[in-house]
């Protein structure tokens, strides 16, 4: 684990860096970021993602206003709790525990990785609302294949520059987030 | 027994392998046309040979980019070039199958998304790679991410006029 002093930056500012250089922001910034912040940023980023999910389906006729309530209360459940044992279940598998990583800096990290889906659900709630156009896939699946990458130097860096497994866990976690995400839409619809 | 089974390690120039990346890369051409309401025979076989001709560019510029501007561990380690864009473009892999599964599995019919982040994550993290054996300044991730952008863009708008 990095021990070297990190600088004094912003947290908005680590966030925004977690999507241009995680590699360095994992390595270097992550310890003095409390992982209440980081579930916060990924929390709010899922809540605007489902919001657009159930924005589309209302636009289509499928469901009334109260379900776009349930949806968007889902992908705040989805933010948190989910990313949360995404993050648990991560740092078990790659035996980051023994490598000097706690599990609340795994957490932290996990949800920050976050950051780039909250720019896009941001933009394409911002699309669905002024235009009356269809987000969710367009931007909301977009902004978390793009948060794909810091999570998957987050899991390099637990499972100590594993390739293989990097790969591996990547795909595992992407896949849970998208299928959840499709089941939970289908469910509340 | 090898007890560092999939850990990153140091290849000689002949160990690295770039046929996963090709592999994904034509992937992607081959589902690109799946996710068209209309297709024909035809425009998978132009869309495989689109992304083969992507994939080559990609690989090769990248390459290039690294040997050209890290000159001094070019003399000293002659194959680092090869070898960050063998593992870096590694990283394709799981926007590959997390396309197969929103294709095959999900129905969704966007392709290209998943195809356009794959390529970008993958030469940043050649480019990560790189300054790990040694090169110098973030130009080593700034231009790979923006070579792959242009790249990606190109992709787009060519399978965009496939028949």
């Amino acid at each position: 684990m990095n021990t070297a002093a990190p600088m004094d930056i912003p947290r908005w500012k680590t966030a925004l860096n977690m999507m241009i250089n995680p590699g360095e922001v994992i390595k270097t910034q992550m310890t003095k970021i409390p992982w209440p912040y980081s579930v916060m940023v990924s929390g709010l980023s899922f809540t605007l993602f489902f919001l657009q999910t159930g924005l589309d389906m209302l636009k289509a006729g499928q469901i009334g206003a109260s379900t776009v309530i349930l949806i968007t209360v889902l992908g705040l459940l989805y933010g948190t709790v989910g990313i949360v044992l995404l993050a648990v279940m991560v740092w078990a598998l790659s035996q980051a525990g023994e490598r000097g990583y706690t599990l609340e800096w795994a957490i932290s990290t996990f949800a920050l990785g976050y950051s780039a889906t909250f720019v896009y659900a941001l933009s394409g709630l911002i699309f669905s609302l002024a235009f009356g156009w269809k987000t969710a896939v367009a931007f909301g699946v977009t902004g978390v294949l793009w948060a794909l990458r810091p999570t998957l130097y987050t899991i390099k860096q637990m499972s100590g520059e594993r390739v293989a497994f990097s790969i591996a866990m990547t795909t595992l976690c992407g896949a849970i987030l998208l299928i959840g995400w499709a089941v939970l839409g289908k469910f509340a619809g | 027994m090898d007890t560092r089974l999939g850990y990153a390690q140091g290849a000689g120039p002949g160990g690295v392998k770039l046929w996963p990346a090709y592999l994904c890369f034509m992937i992607f051409g081959v589902l690109i046309p799946f996710s068209k309401p209309d297709y024909k025979f035809t425009t998978v076989i132009y869309s495989l040979l689109i992304a083969i001709v992507v994939g080559l560019m990609a690989i090769n510029v990248l390459i290039l980019v690294f040997n050209s501007g890290n000159a001094a561990l070019r003399q000293t380690d002659g194959g680092f070039a090869r070898e960050a864009v063998g593992t870096g473009m590694l990283f394709m892999i799981p926007f590959t199958v997390l396309a197969i599964i929103a294709l095959a599995v999900l129905g969704w019919n966007a392709v290209m998304p998943f195809a356009s982040a794959a390529i970008t994550t993958a030469a940043a993290t050649a480019g990560a790679e790189a300054m790990k054996r040694g090169a110098q300044g973030t130009k080593n991730v700034m231009i790979p991410t923006l070579v792959a952008m242009v790249l990606s863009t190109v992709w787009m708008m060519l399978t965009s006029i496939l028949p």
